[in-house]
């Protein structure tokens, strides 16, 4: 298996909703088409640590941190923003939490918005996203004419046009329906497969992740120590200890 | 990008058609009123400039100007023509139709020269050539190319010596060169018919060479300046210099005065309607990527660059602006049809009150553009600094 994403002693403070908040990743990997459910409490940094893993916000220290073969801390480094916007157009699929949908755009325009951005323009990849994803028929239509699943099915058709080799899910059930939620897992998970890209997903809830045959990572808190910052880490055994 | 801006101007036209109002609201007032400027002064200028005598300066007083002065008038770059004059008690003479003897005129002689501007079209006069009014060529009969005799008699003791001069009439003085008789002729011609009243030429002479005659010093002259604003200032020239002149200068410098007001008054007015455009423009496109900051961060997350970014509030404001702009410009040019027509010949003549013209739209066009881009600049620096992790968030 070759490792698509690799982090080693990364670490983020930020302020959450309450108190100081520390984030720490000893060390985590993922390989190139692996699905992995990210577990933890909300407030526990999964968001935070996905933001990360989109390129979308840098880490405050990371002894390691690269992706798809690029030294991610360098270009944040370097403050080179425009390679890591072109590494996010080019690898990255994205499902906001309720869709992050552009509502001057159709359907059809959103799907290929990422492959507009990526250069890689695919109009049969767009349709056949659709139908595997059961939105054929709303390709014409503006986002505010779609139910919320339908616009959850569209958001991760949009992840997937271009592509991506991995996809990023913040948690995608939230706003669903408890019974669309397993169907847009299962979804995500098969989507993600077919097109063999990996996926992490962050969720609030493990046993739901697991029933869909996602491996869940929970992560470990910490309630406020001596300085009064709450830690939470996320940690897995590397993929290639001997490498 | 293009495509992505426009289509979110489309689904929000109704927004979009109310920021263009909102740009053209501020806009058109302002341009009707620089039309009105342009329209009561260029019509007044052009009154002024239409006749020929508005740019003259004549001298009043017989004096003795040496040809060194006239070098001087011929080489100053705001005089567009200047000719000498003779003393005007020796600057008449009597006209003869040679099939009706004995139904001679008196009219004043007037020097002329090549380019006269009270004699436009009639560039190159010959030595033996009149220009006659239209009254005196109608009294005498003539018309142009005809022979007419012009004499000019001095009585010496008891003896009474007429110099006769053949001519043939070159042409016809517009009215506003002379309204009364008058006869226009070369600078030897003058000469000598002052030499030959003075006594110093025999009844025989013959007018002298335009070079031999430029030699000598003269009584007078009259001059027209290239341009109307040049004509206060040679007028006090004149007069500082001891030369007593006569001019419309103070017509002039009237109009020029008005001009400087109302160009005042615009600016005022124009500064004051136009900064508050900028800010309403500036501030609107403003709260429009505020109110797209979302979208903005979404398109970031999905790998947009910054520059594309940028473009998009950029694109939007442009068209905001020329739309604006295009229909302010609509809304002047009606209100100008209107104005002209309730106006029509009073103000300037049968000329147009409020004057739009293209360069002013493209100048109105450029202004909004400019602001808007400016603003719309700024409040996209702004967005386009916004951390691609906002697009992820919850909004």
């Amino acid at each position: 298996m070759t490792v698509l994403l690799s982090l080693r002693g990364l670490h983020k403070a930020y302020r959450g909703d309450a108190a100081p908040f520390a984030l720490d990743v000893p060390a985590f990997d993922l390989a190139e088409g692996e699905a992995l459910a990210l577990a933890g409490p909300s407030g526990s940094g999964k968001s935070t640590l996905l933001m990360m893993l989109a390129l979308a916000t840098p880490p405050d220290a990371a002894e390691e941190f690269t992706f798809a073969g690029q030294d991610i801390t360098r270009h944040w480094r370097a403050g080179r923003r425009d390679a890591l916007a072109e590494l996010r157009a080019r690898c990255i699929g994205v499902v906001p939490q309720t869709g992050g949908l552009l509502p001057f755009l159709t359907v059809e325009g959103n799907i290929a918005l990422t492959q507009r951005i990526a250069d890689r323009p695919d109009a049969a990849r767009v349709r056949a996203l659709a139908d595997e994803l059961g939105i054929r028929a709303q390709l014409g239509k503006r986002p505010a004419a779609l139910s919320v699943g339908q616009r959850q099915r569209v958001s991760i058709a949009r992840a997937l046009a271009h592509r991506p080799s991995l996809v990023l899910a913040d948690e995608p059930t939230a706003s669903v329906h408890p019974e669309l939620a397993d169907a847009v897992l299962a979804l995500l998970k098969r989507e993600c497969a077919a097109a063999g890209a990996a996926l992490l997903v962050a969720t609030h809830d493990p046993d739901r992740a697991a029933r869909a045959g996602y491996p869940v990572l929970v992560c470990e808190t910490h309630a406020p120590g001596a300085d009064g910052i709450a830690r939470s880490v996320f940690a897995r055994a590397p993929l290639a200890e001997a490498a | 990008m293009l495509r992505l801006a426009l289509a979110d101007l489309w689904h929000e036209r109704v927004l979009f058609l109310c920021s263009a109002l909102g740009c053209a609201a501020v806009l058109a007032p302002l341009i009707v009123l620089f039309g009105l400027r342009q329209g009561v002064v260029a019509g007044l200028r052009a009154e002024l400039l239409e006749d020929p005598r508005a740019r003259e300066i004549v001298s009043v007083v017989n004096r003795t100007l040496e040809p060194a002065l006239f070098e001087r008038l011929a080489a100053d770059p705001r005089i567009a023509f200047v000719v000498p004059r003779t003393r005007a008690l020796s600057a008449t003479i009597v006209l003869e139709n040679p099939e009706r003897q004995g139904n001679g005129i008196r009219v004043e002689l007037l020097p002329t020269a090549q380019d006269d501007p009270v004699l436009p079209g009639l560039s190159v006069l010959d030595q033996d050539e009149l220009v006659l009014s239209a009254t005196a060529l109608q009294r005498l009969g003539l018309s142009v190319g005809d022979r007419v005799m012009a004499s000019v008699a001095r009585s010496r003791g008891r003896e009474r010596e007429v110099l006769t001069l053949p001519m043939r009439v070159g042409g016809v003085a517009p009215l506003a060169a002379a309204a009364r008789d008058a006869a226009f002729a070369t600078v030897p011609v003058l000469l000598l018919a002052e030499d030959f009243l003075d006594g110093t030429a025999p009844a025989d002479a013959r007018p002298a060479s335009e070079a031999e005659a430029r030699r000598r010093p003269f009584a007078g002259f009259r001059l027209h300046a290239a341009r109307l604003e040049d004509v206060p200032a040679l007028d006090r020239e004149f007069r500082l210099a001891g030369i007593e002149v006569a001019s419309r200068a103070e017509a002039v410098a009237g109009l020029l005065r008005l001009d400087r007001n109302l160009a005042l008054l615009f600016v005022a007015i124009a500064g004051a309607g136009g900064a508050g455009y900028l800010v309403s423009l500036g501030v609107g496109l403003w709260a429009q990527v505020e109110r797209k900051r979302r979208d903005l961060a979404l398109l970031s997350l999905l790998g947009l660059k910054r520059r594309a970014l940028l473009a998009m509030p950029l694109i939007q404001a442009a068209a905001v602006a020329l739309a604006g702009a295009a229909l302010a410009f609509g809304i002047a040019a009606a209100v100008a049809t209107v104005l002209n027509r309730a106006f029509a010949g009073t103000v300037t003549g049968d000329r147009p009150v409020c004057l739009l013209n293209a360069f002013m739209a493209a100048g109105a066009a450029g202004v909004t553009l400019a602001g808007a881009l400016v603003a719309s600049l700024l409040a996209g620096l702004r967005a386009a600094a916004v951390a691609p992790a906002e697009g992820l968030a919850e909004g």
